[in-house]
């Protein structure tokens, strides 16, 4: 990278940080995964601090550790889980946007609350796009730094531009910041192989307690509880949409999330409120999860508001 | 053999999509279907449709929720399926063929498929380079193929305990299908041969050498027959 470059370079890449953007779309017909970011809306909040578009680039650093060096002047906002960020060892609360400059020092240390924080900069970073976007998908060999897929590594620059002038450093209204502690319910729409399911599995799920599996990533998020009664369907392998729940045939549920498979042959109960995921890649393994039912009409009231509001 | 398009039905999948399913059985008909109404849907209604997957006998729908509900949208659907011509395309799709050395180090369960299917070594490979294959499906990982059918003499069942390594380009077999894994990965088919073919290169154009409704011929290759098609293609 030649001396003149703007932008960050990666210090120390931490447990596991990858460039994001709203996700790579359109290629789902040739295997081809989406991506982006697991919580969307802390990372729509980061592009809306900086006044990015909504689809601008930007860092989800999981459960911490990512040391980066500032080579440029520009503003940043960091939202999503509290993983006690400092700059130049100054502690920083996170759901803010604030200016930096050469040579500041950004370390993230170990979550205190949430799990994944987003890190985003004015005109968001600069990366090469592959099929359309900057997502990093490592099964995929495809977005981020290079372009193959790679989570960011010691020694890695990430260009951004300059902001000459002072912006104002904004802070996100504190009603509107999640609050990821306790445990969670996950709203469920039924369907796909709904029916194939048992009246007493439905009332088992809606009853029993489960937890968040430490096997969980981006691909899916990993339940572990008193095991469901998956129907035995000899099923052809069909589309997988995101946030849909699958029950193979250990009985244990999987939320099918942004790195997903495209196709899947397991029975599925339906598909969780996107909603409740973003707060669920919030989650720490171990996490008390519960499910509750919702129908299509309020959970897409819901989600209209949310595309809405941030204009997505 | 009639080629009457199996009746849609409709299952909701998520605020944004919507799954349709065309019967539970294999139909050599519908991937060029499934693949032509994928171009109709997206090119008919670009503002409402954002993607569609096609998969063995579904194909998933997703929309926008703000302009259009669900209800509309499979009434728009139910019309739509309609205009698009079910029929026997089997042998329209492009034909590929693909060098493949069945056996040995390339193919280490060949010897053990002849002795469940109580057929020679020979006669395995003749049966699964003797024959067509359509692509059903694309998906699992990039470019990744499903093909079928398998001749009925091939069929078994996954392997009982899956490897924790298959190599790529291993040409595999499960029930009654056959593919070739893109990556090193684990898997529990059983492994025929070897193929050195690039299933998905976002740089080509197209991206992958098989669409949904093209077809695969495999060729068996002596080990060198196999170095001279990879220096070829690479020129």
């Amino acid at each position: 990278m030649s001396q003149s470059a703007t932008g960050f370079q990666v210090i120390r890449k931490g447990f596991f940080s990858l460039v994001q953007d709203a996700g790579r779309f359109g290629y789902e017909h040739l295997g081809v995964t989406n991506g982006g970011p697991m919580d969307a809306m802390a990372a729509s909040w980061a592009n809306r601090l900086l006044d990015n578009s909504a689809d601008a680039s930007l860092i989800e650093v999981t459960a911490g550790g990512l040391e980066l060096e500032v080579r440029t002047q520009t503003m940043i906002a960091v939202t999503g889980g509290d993983l006690n960020l400092t700059v130049n060892g100054k502690p920083q609360a996170p759901w803010r946007s604030f200016w930096v400059s050469t040579g500041d020092r950004l370390r993230f240390g170990t979550p205190r609350l949430g799990f994944r924080a987003y890190l985003g900069v004015q005109g968001g970073f600069q990366v090469p796009e592959v099929l359309g976007s900057m997502a990093t998908v490592k099964r995929d060999k495809l977005g981020g730094v290079c372009g193959r897929g790679e989570a960011l590594q010691d020694g890695d620059f990430l260009a951004s531009g300059i902001l000459p002038e002072e912006g104002i450093a904004r802070q996100i209204p504190e009603r509107f910041m999640p609050d990821y502690s306790g445990p969670l319910t996950l709203h469920i729409i039924p369907g796909y192989q709904q029916h194939a399911f048992s009246k007493s599995t439905w009332q088992q799920l809606m009853q029993q307690p489960f937890e968040l599996d430490t096997r969980s990533d981006r691909m899916g998020a990993r339940l572990s509880g008193s095991p469901l009664q998956s129907p035995t369907l000899g099923m052809y392998s069909e589309p997988l949409s995101y946030a849909a729940v699958q029950v193979p045939a250990d009985g244990q549920p999987i939320i099918m999330l942004n790195d997903r498979q495209t196709l899947g042959g397991y029975p599925k109960l339906g598909n969780i409120l996107p909603l409740d995921c973003f707060a669920l890649a919030q989650r720490q393994p171990g996490t008390r999860i519960r499910f509750a039912p919702i129908g299509l009409m309020t959970a897409q009231q819901q989600m209209r508001r949310y595309l809405r509001f941030f204009g997505l | 053999m009639s080629f009457k398009r199996p009746d849609a039905t409709f299952e909701l999948a998520g605020v944004n999509a919507i799954l349709v399913r065309f019967g539970n059985q294999l139909n050599s008909a519908l991937p060029a279907y499934l693949s032509a109404l994928r171009d109709h849907l997206l090119t008919r209604h670009p503002s409402i449709i954002s993607q569609v997957v096609p998969a063995y006998t579904t194909i998933l729908v997703e929309y926008d929720p703000r302009q259009c509900r669900m209800y509309d949208l499979q009434l728009l659907l139910e019309r739509e399926l309609e205009m698009v011509a079910f029929e026997n395309t089997a042998q329209c799709g492009k034909l590929v063929e693909l060098p493949v050395v069945y056996g040995g180090e390339h193919g280490p369960d060949l010897t053990a498929v002849a002795d469940a299917c109580g057929l020679s070594e020979q006669a395995v490979i003749e049966l699964h380079s003797g024959q067509d294959y359509q692509v059903y499906a694309q998906g699992f990982a990039p470019g990744f193929s499903y093909l079928a059918e398998l001749p009925e003499q091939l069929r078994l069942p996954r392997l009982s305990t899956p490897r924790q390594k298959v190599a790529a380009g291993s040409v595999a077999i499960a029930e009654q299908q056959t593919a070739v894994y893109p990556y090193e990965s684990p898997g529990g088919w059983h492994i025929l041969g070897y193929t050195p073919i690039t299933w998905f290169d976002p740089q080509a154009s197209p991206m992958t050498p098989v669409e949904v409704g093209d077809r695969v011929r495999f060729k068996a290759v002596t080990v060198q027959q196999l170095d001279a098609w990879v220096k070829e293609q690479a020129r």
